[in-house]
């Protein structure tokens, strides 16, 4: 799910980007912060980053010694997009293989779907594989799965995600596709 | 920090995330099993047990939580999965619904056409992928209200108008509940408890506050909407 987060950062300014007058400086403070918040990509805690949505306060910048930088703490406020444990969500399949499908839900690329976590359904080789259900609506490439979160881990040095997700419970599975 | 094994629980619970010792015996009777874990490194594993509102930042509590992890996770793997949020991030976070978030990240968009131009102006790579599915996932039109509604059903009941005012918050339900709620777009009571676990407790005094709600809330959908 999305969340609205508060951040207080630590950003550093540059001696040449030090302005007499304030408006110039606040336009680099910002810009250094929608840098590096678009650098960083993805906080383990708080999901994926999106968008900063506005600057709340700056503080009294205090000099590097050496360097002649600044450091200004900062809060502001921005989106991110995580998954957590025991969340319904809707994804969309992009990879179907004997044993599983691969789902991709917003920013989230790894989610996913193992067999044995889709109770009824049995795979269906050929030129577009699909799991199969007497019951229930097929799942294949480009379906809408709604599934529920069973694990997620968080990859430090790629800084991303991936899940786990399930079918094993009720009001759970593809939604119908739409009639051609 | 994965990769030294710790900060990770594994617990044995009926997803077979044991050791390549049974997956193998399984492997030879059933042939190729999907495992959870990696083959290459079997120190990677998946956090299944962030709940317990306890904090989500498995690899700073290292190996001193395994045994608790494991321990709590034994005795809740046949309780049903449920949803549960880190409290301490929730202090300064605030859980969206999708429609909410569609008109945030939307008046962003709105605002980089002009400032696109300017390349200094960064947007994270995930910014249009997070766009797109908050707004194919906003299935409301009206998110304010839908907000009101769920958080105050009962202002909505005209039957109960003698009665004190309930919310769902009262009752202990918490934004993510809500969140979850609101982006599944229930039919029925029976769905909303079958999706939010953590709510069947609370069942008997939830029932009538959640059916108010839904059926407020029924009118405020769009007519087609597809998520992505």
């Amino acid at each position: 799910m999305y969340l609205q987060v508060k951040l207080p950062w630590n950003v550093i300014i540059a001696p040449e980007n030090l302005d007499i007058k304030g408006v110039l400086l606040q336009r680099a403070i910002l810009v250094k912060v929608l840098e590096e918040f678009a650098s960083r990509r993805a906080h383990k805690d708080l999901g994926y980053h999106i968008a900063v949505t506005s600057l709340e306060s700056i503080g009294d910048g205090k000099v590097r010694q050496h360097t002649g930088e600044v450091l200004f703490p900062v809060v502001f406020s921005a989106i991110t997009f995580n998954i957590f444990r025991g969340e319904v969500l809707e994804g969309r399949v992009h990879k179907v293989f004997k044993h599983g499908v691969f789902m991709r839900c917003g920013p989230m690329e790894h989610i996913y779907l193992s067999c044995t976590k889709m109770p009824g359904y049995r795979y269906v080789p050929g030129e577009n594989p699909e799991f199969i259900n007497e019951k229930s609506p097929p799942v294949g490439k480009d379906d809408l799965v709604r599934f529920m979160v069973i694990g997620t881990k968080w990859l430090e040095a790629e800084r991303e995600f991936q899940a786990l997700a399930s079918l094993e419970g009720d009001f759970l599975g593809p939604l119908p596709r739409p009639e051609i | 920090m994965e990769k030294n094994g710790k900060g990770f629980s594994m617990p044995k619970s009926s997803l077979k995330s044991t050791p390549s010792k049974d997956d193998s015996s399984q492997k030879s009777k059933e042939g190729r099993k999907v495992q959870f874990n990696n083959g290459g490194s079997p120190e990677e594993r998946f956090d299944y047990s962030k709940s317990n509102g306890k904090s989500s930042s498995s690899a700073d509590k290292g190996g001193r939580g395994n045994t608790a992890n494991v321990k709590a996770s034994k005795s809740k793997e046949k309780e049903p999965l449920e949803l549960r949020l880190n409290q301490e991030l929730l202090k300064n976070a605030k859980c969206l619904m999708d429609c909410e978030a569609a008109e945030i990240i939307q008046g962003i968009q709105d605002q980089m056409t002009l400032l696109s131009q300017d390349a200094t102006i960064k947007l994270p790579v995930s910014f249009h992928k997070g766009l797109q599915y908050s707004q194919a996932n906003a299935r409301y039109t009206n998110t304010h209200s839908v907000r009101r509604v769920l958080e105050y059903p009962s202002y909505f009941n005209v039957n109960v108008l003698t009665k004190l005012p309930s919310t769902l918050k009262k009752h202990g339900v918490v934004e993510g509940e809500i969140s979850v709620i609101a982006n599944a777009c229930p039919e029925s009571t029976e769905e909303v408890f079958a999706l939010v676990p953590s709510l069947k407790s609370k069942k008997s005094i939830l029932q009538e506050p959640l059916e108010v709600a839904l059926m407020v809330i029924k009118p405020l959908r769009k007519v087609d909407s597809t998520s992505v």
